[in-house]
């Protein structure tokens, strides 16, 4: 940002101006006051930071799911137009990952201020902290033991559940399936956190070899949760480690990656 | 414009003089210009507006000889003119078809590796006023950063320009990393 009047340091009504902005970056905006828009934009430094502020709160809105049917169509047919604005998005979905898979609460830690309190305390912490996750790790490897997952079977579909699992973790997070006989299709429900594509693709993989390539994917309501369905027939595993890799494909037929799946067929 | 016409580093230096006699804010207002026509450009649906800024910038150079006689004003405004006739002339090309980058799952788990490390370089009033603007599910955007500036104590704007500062930053330190691991 440069060094210059803050956004909504002018005299125009902040809210008026930033429904303008959107109008323009979703290429709804009237062409006289296009044009008097952009002239403004090469002029006044406030209304060129407020854009790329708005970009910004745009690309979240999309990523959330918080835009209408109407303007997620125009999101995508104009604004999306460069590869600046792709690479925004990437970013934008990426961060959005992150935060769904990171709950970290906020504390305020005042107490904590001064150094003997502070490492006193997080002594203490570390040490319920350690000994609560022992209990937590026995219990949850004993209970990954016990119960492997066949989450449904019906007339020969078996139907199996997948969280998005977070790049690099998926050899400890991976989902357990049993082996499913022959004759039986499985069905992957590929969890969604947000349905913002018309079509999607999925690919199955196993040691990096393709095994499946499924498009024009719809997305389906299963309760309040989103997923994409990918059905794969039974012969096609055999105990091991799988992913799927799941993609949006643009208006342009191109393909945009959400996310990966993983889960391990055990006998 | 003479299509045999290249920016030389005099023409350059030219340009940077007509905009101010500094030499420092004549870079700065460069930069700005060049950054707005940017998007412009892109506002205007066009897949590559840099290469379209850049034109419009090269046109005012080659005739600046011209223009420093007759023009008087925000010379800002005299690059808008010159930028709707190469606005025109592209149309009147064949546009060629936007390009998605598909992102590979090699290049997936890098960027969110490289999304991690840079997080965990936020300070931790940064990390967690980024995660609280993006964390509340159910809520819309407006009613997390209502509730986010009450609880700061800070006004809406203050906030989203806090927001916008720390993600700019996230972003240059995820394409580092993804520089230097590449």
């Amino acid at each position: 940002m440069e060094a210059n009047p803050s956004p909504g340091e002018n005299n125009l009504n902040p809210d008026t101006e930033r429904q303008e902005i959107r109008s323009y970056l979703l290429g709804t905006l009237d062409r006289d006051h296009k044009t008097q828009f952009e002239e403004r934009l090469l002029t006044e430094p406030s209304v060129y930071e407020e854009l790329l502020i708005d970009e910004e709160d745009l690309i979240d809105q999309y990523v959330t799911g918080e835009l209408s049917a109407l303007e997620q169509q125009q999101f995508e047919s104009h604004f999306l137009i460069t590869a600046e604005r792709q690479k925004n998005l990437r970013f934008g979905k990426l961060l959005q990952n992150y935060v769904n898979s990171h709950v970290e609460p906020v504390h305020s830690f005042s107490f904590l201020q001064t150094p003997v309190r502070r490492w006193a305390s997080l002594g203490l912490l570390a040490t319920i902290l350690g000994a609560t996750g022992i209990i937590l790790i026995r219990g949850f490897v004993n209970r990954r033991e016990a119960a492997c997952v066949v989450k449904q079977t019906t007339s020969g579909v078996m139907t199996v559940t997948l969280a998005p699992g977070s790049a690099g973790t998926q050899g400890s997070t991976a989902q357990r399936v049993n082996l499913p006989p022959h004759g039986v299709e499985v069905k992957l429900e590929l969890q969604l956190s947000k349905p913002t594509f018309y079509y999607y693709k999925s690919e199955l993989f196993r040691e990096n070899k393709s095994l499946k390539i499924s498009d024009e994917l719809k997305i389906e309501a299963k309760g309040e949760q989103r997923i994409v369905p990918f059905t794969v027939t039974g012969e096609m595993l055999s105990p091991g480690d799988y992913q799927v890799k799941l993609s949006g494909v643009l208006d342009s037929g191109a393909d945009e990656f959400i996310d990966n799946y993983s889960f391990r067929v055990i006998e | 414009m003479n299509k045999n016409w290249s920016l030389s580093q005099e023409a350059f230096d030219a340009l940077l003089d007509w905009l101010d006699s500094d030499r420092e804010l004549a870079g700065i207002k460069y930069e700005q210009i060049r950054s707005r026509l940017i998007k412009i450009f892109t506002g205007r649906g066009c897949v590559d507006p840099e290469e379209l800024a850049d034109e419009t910038i090269n046109r005012v150079t080659s005739k600046l000889t011209e223009i420093q006689k007759e023009f008087t004003g925000d010379r800002a405004r005299y690059f808008f003119g010159v930028a709707n006739k190469v606005h025109l002339e592209y149309l009147r090309r064949k546009m060629p078809q936007p390009q998605s980058a598909p992102t590979d799952s090699v290049r997936a788990e890098l960027e969110y590796h490289c999304l991690e490390r840079c997080i965990a370089r936020l300070s931790e009033e940064d990390r967690a006023l980024l995660l609280k603007d993006y964390g509340a599910k159910g809520q819309t955007q407006a009613e997390r950063r209502k509730a986010l500036a009450d609880e700061l104590g800070i006004s809406l704007n203050a906030l989203r320009i806090r927001v916008y500062r720390i993600r700019t930053a996230l972003k240059e330190c995820i394409e580092k990393c993804i520089q230097d691991s590449l």
